[in-house]
């Protein structure tokens, strides 16, 4: 079966198509422009993983919130489960960017950390 | 009021401008102030939370404040001077800049002036989009600044008018926050934005996005309860009959960006009717000299990483400028055929022009041809061209036939 | 136990131009006063939803009350600015024809503005159009020297600041929801508490008949009518130097679409007349929206829709149906202690002291007034910064580092400024508060820039919680809560 796919890795959003078996494995795949490409269609077709940018509740300090992301994507199934658990997530500030601030989130191996510097209010 | 003389006055203190001051010091131009009105540096990257940013200028994709950080440290390291909480009043052709702060109005006598306000949304009053008046109506802009800034929710049911990047994202936003995303709605027959974004932010989250529609109605009291929506024929003119009506509280509008030039319009920059930037030659030097733009002031990106990049190039062009080149006579540049538009507007022949373009219309397996005196002097192949996506070629001076004008076209397969 | 409610001398109904200049008047005598207002704030109907002008009275029947009042309070109205801070510009306005029907219509106009005591009223050629509006359409024109441009929102706040400052209380969200008549007081039911009163003035503009229909006075219908418009960029402000209007129809009840400068520079296009079912539907139609382009456009040939910036409509208090159209004149009627003001359009603005001073006199004709002689007949508006010389400017933010924050980037509002609109008395505790009393988010981004910051200033300022900031009227959320509770 043909099925197409729009890859997200760059902003070039190269249009691949990809011919799967019957074993749900790919056979062939063409149109990416790199090999990044092929490798985000593999993924796509037999686990799809994503990234998520949210942010965490910040005490005390001079911004409300801080903005956070995955240092790895996760299962696109467990998205709203790691939104969850970023909801529920306070941190005192200061926050630096970089700073984890919910380790191995979820189990899943990959940190919730802060992408920006939170000053004390 | 202070009155104080500086080499290079940069107007913001966003990505442009930022990447401006870095490359000037990096150039060995000191004697540089970046005039910021916002409480912070970065401009609009530090609501851009999402990540995608810098895998062209960092190989290695960021979200919108740490790409930004990146520069400011680097400006920290360079000890670049700048003024936070400081809104340019005016600014004359002779390089005065009148600039307002807590501690005063300070007064700036410029060498160089670099242009790099960024860009404001289009709103409601600009479309004229009939029907009531109630709250709930939201540039995405303001809605992101909002929700990841402000921590106020802006609504749980939403709408979202126009496909532009910022309101595909806030699809995505809203949605993981908890609010449900009916639709999305653009008037064009292809999306405004990039196709990953119609993957990773709509379809990801089953929101459906409905080409050739656009709101034709709002309906509610003090708080928005529905909007209509209509087909749009060929001429995207609303179709009579297929009104839909969509309950929602909250309408987010991504309908377009305009280039902030209100300054420059007081210096007397020529503006770019189809940009709504300055007109430039390949140096990003405006029609008033010693004056310069880059990134969403000049034109609107869809990608931060090509600000910097256009930011790095014209400071280059203003160190250029400070030890004395003067700009040479010009050949204008004109888009043509299925050329949405074209930078610079005209260019001097003396050096090589990184010519940057849209297409009016997606198009494939297509070639941009820049035309002189009757001939192709530059051809370039590309695959797939989107409206929403900015593309450019090096046009090198050796190229060039005469002084005549140029003109770049593009033909499909 | 029910508290027994506050009691008044006088209770007026309504927060509009006419409440707050009825307000104002009687601010002048020993008497407790009362406004009631059902929305959160004063100012937010029709008052705020007009062409902004200061109407010389030839379009009125000589001897109505509405040319003989229009005509007092253009000519009152110097002092009035006066006493009160309030910007205007006696620009003078062109009503330019095109046809023969057109100079008879103007000729007949000016004939009657003489007979109500217009000054200035003078029939003009093509030649003296070029020279006053060098970008107007129009073959000759009835010149009315006498006619201004205001800020109408500065009105009615300098109204019911000074108003409030002589001691005049005012009650928000406390729309009336019935009144009774016992022991000699008129008992009177809100939605936020009852009061009573020995005099009820109704100034309740759209809903006059309704308030009027609670007293027992049935007479009148309010027909409401609404008026669209367009606000046009600063960009092209200097291209209108004065109010310029076609020749009426008056049969449509309005005075046609025209154009008018603001006193900011930005330009006003409309307003189109049309009857509708609900008094309170500001809804903007693309019929209308069509309309007012193309015939702006006869008259202003540079109007293009890349100019616009800003739609809104008002909706005028009509006592004439539809079919009728024309002008019914102001009711002003006392019936025992009830005082009716009703079908106050235009010129109701122009004309808001004069009807304020007509109130008082019905009032004399039943009791003795007192005058206070601690009256303050001043109000000054915080400083503006916009609109000084740079040297002026420097002094200001040296006084107050406050006027060196701009919030509104494209009309250059200071934080100052911002912070005077939420502060005091009678200050503005939503977003559209603030917009009507420092023009913050009027400008051409609409507030893109500067709204988050306006609604962050007034949760703190003013302590909101951030889910009951309202953007203008009840009900009019800003937002459903926090994105995560703190």
């Amino acid at each position: 079966m043909l099925k197409l796919y729009t890859c997200i890795l760059c902003p070039n959003g190269c249009e691949i198509r990809a011919e799967v078996g019957e074993d749900g494995q790919p056979a062939a795949i063409a149109g990416h422009r790199c090999p990044r490409g092929e490798a985000y269609v593999r993924q796509e077709i037999c686990a799809p993983l994503r990234n998520i940018a949210s942010s965490v509740l910040v005490e005390g300090g001079e911004l409300p919130l801080c903005s956070v992301r995955l240092t790895s994507p996760i299962p696109k199934a467990r998205i709203f489960d790691m939104m969850r658990l970023i909801h529920a997530a306070r941190v005192p500030a200061p926050v630096e960017l970089g700073q984890v601030l919910i380790p191995n989130a979820l189990g899943l191996g990959c940190d919730v950390i802060a992408t920006r510097n939170v000053g004390e209010g | 009021m202070t009155q104080t003389d500086k080499d290079v006055i940069i107007i913001g203190g966003g990505p442009a401008g930022l990447a401006a001051a870095v490359k000037l010091h990096e150039l060995g131009v000191r004697d540089i102030l970046i005039l910021e009105r916002e409480h912070a540096l970065g401009g609009i990257l530090r609501q851009c939370i999402h990540d995608g940013f810098g895998l062209t200028r960092f190989s290695q994709t960021l979200t919108g404040p740490e790409y930004a950080q990146r520069f400011i440290d680097a400006a920290a390291e360079q000890g670049i001077a700048y003024m936070l909480d400081t809104t340019v009043l005016r600014m004359s052709a002779a390089h005065a800049v009148t600039a307002a702060s807590r501690k005063g109005l300070h007064r700036f006598n410029a060498r160089a002036i670099i242009l790099a306000m960024g860009c404001r949304e289009r709103t409601r009053g600009a479309l004229s989009i009939p029907g009531a008046r109630p709250t709930g109506i939201y540039t995405a802009g303001v809605a992101q600044s909002y929700i990841n800034l402000q921590n106020t929710m802006v609504g749980k049911n939403a709408v979202i008018l126009g496909s532009g990047d910022i309101g595909m994202i806030m699809a995505r936003r809203l949605t993981l926050e908890g609010a449900r995303v009916s639709a999305v709605f653009e008037l064009q027959p292809y999306p405004s934005g990039l196709p990953r974004n119609v993957e990773q932010c709509l379809y990801d989250y089953d929101i459906p996005l409905y080409l050739r529609h656009t709101v034709t109605n709002i309906l509610g009291d003090a708080r928005l309860q529905a909007v209509e929506v209509s087909e749009v024929g060929e001429d995207l003119r609303p179709l009579p009959g297929t009104q839909r009506l969509y309950p929602c509280d909250t309408l987010i509008l991504s309908v377009g960006l305009i280039p902030e030039n209100e300054l420059a319009l007081d210096a007397g920059v020529l503006l770019d009717a189809h940009t709504g930037g300055a007109v430039v030659d390949e140096s990003y030097q405006t029609t008033v000299p010693g004056i310069f733009a880059a990134g969403n002031v000049l034109h609107v990106h869809d990608l931060v990483d090509f600000v910097s990049l256009e930011a790095e190039r014209m400071a280059e062009a203003v160190k250029r400028y400070l030890a004395g080149e003067q700009a040479k006579p010009a050949i204008a540049v004109s888009a043509g055929r299925d050329v949405a538009y074209a930078l610079p507007q005209h260019i001097s022949g003396a050096r090589d022009a990184l010519l940057t373009f849209r297409p009016r219309r997606p198009l494939r397996d297509a070639t941009l041809r820049v035309l002189q005196d009757g001939q192709a002097i530059l051809t370039k192949r590309f695959p797939r061209m989107l409206p929403a996506q900015m593309e450019q070629a090096l046009l090198p001076a050796a190229a060039l036939k005469s002084h005549n004008p140029v003109e770049v076209v593009i033909g499909d397969a | 136990m029910p508290q027994a409610p506050e009691r008044f001398d006088a209770l007026i109904i309504g927060g509009g131009v006419i409440g707050c200049a009825v307000a104002r008047e009687l601010s002048r005598y020993r008497l407790r006063i009362g406004v009631l207002e059902k929305q959160p704030d004063i100012c937010c109907e029709t008052s705020a939803r007009n062409s902004a002008v200061l109407h010389a009275g030839y379009n009125n029947e000589p001897g109505s009350r509405m040319a003989a009042l229009c005509v007092a309070g253009n000519r009152g109205f110097d002092a009035l600015a006066q006493e009160l801070d309030i910007p205007y510009k006696r620009t003078g306005k062109l009503v330019v024809g095109f046809t023969e029907e057109d100079r008879e219509a103007l000729a007949a106009m000016k004939q009657a503005g003489t007979r109500s005591g217009v000054p200035g009223l003078e029939l003009v050629s093509k030649a003296f159009i070029r020279e006053k509006a060098p970008y107007v359409g129009g073959e000759f024109a009835l010149w009315s020297g006498s006619t201004a441009i205001l800020n109408p929102f500065r009105l009615v706040f300098a109204l019911a600041e000074n108003a409030s400052v002589n001691g005049v209380q005012f009650f928000f969200n406390s729309e009336v929801t019935g009144i009774s008549q016992a022991e000699g007081l008129y008992h009177v039911q809100t939605a936020a508490g009852a009061y009573a009163a020995r005099w009820v003035i109704n100034c309740a503009g759209l809903f006059s008949d309704a308030i009027a229909a609670m007293l027992g006075l049935r007479d009148y219908a309010v027909y409401p009518c609404r008026g669209e418009y367009f606000v046009l960029d600063k960009r092209i402000g200097h291209l209108l130097p004065l109010p310029v209007y076609p020749v009426p129809n008056y049969k449509t009840g309005g005075l046609g679409i025209h154009l008018t400068p603001t006193m900011e520079g930005n330009i006003l296009v409309g307003p189109s007349t049309e009857y509708i079912g609900a008094r309170g539907d500001y809804a903007a139609t693309r019929r209308v929206m069509d309309t007012l382009l193309q015939e702006g456009a006869r008259i202003f040939p540079h109007l293009q829709k890349e100019y616009f910036i800003r739609n809104f409509a008002g909706i005028r208090p009509k006592l004439t149906p539809q079919g009728v159209g024309g002008y019914h004149d102001f009711v002003m009627e006392r019936r025992g202690n009830a005082i009716h003001l009703i079908g106050i359009e235009s010129p109701g603005l122009t004309a808001a002291v004069p009807i304020a001073h007509e109130v008082i006199r019905l009032l004399q004709e039943a009791e003795p007034l007192r005058e206070k002689p601690a009256f303050n007949p001043r109000s000054k508006r915080f400083c503006t910064f916009a609109d000084k010389p740079a040297q002026e400017q420097a002094e200001l933010i040296r006084q107050n580092p406050d006027y060196g924050e701009i919030i509104c980037r494209c009309e250059t509002i200071t934080k100052a400024e911002v912070l005077a609109a939420m502060r005091g008395p009678l200050g503005a505790s939503t977003i559209t508060g603030v917009k009507y009393r420092c023009r913050a988010m009027m400008g051409r981004c609409q507030g893109g820039y500067c709204q988050t910051r306006i609604a962050r200033l007034l949760q703190q300022e003013k302590g909101i919680p951030c889910d009951q900031l309202l953007y203008g009227r009840a009900g009019s959320n800003l937002f459903t809560g926090s994105v995560r509770e703190p």
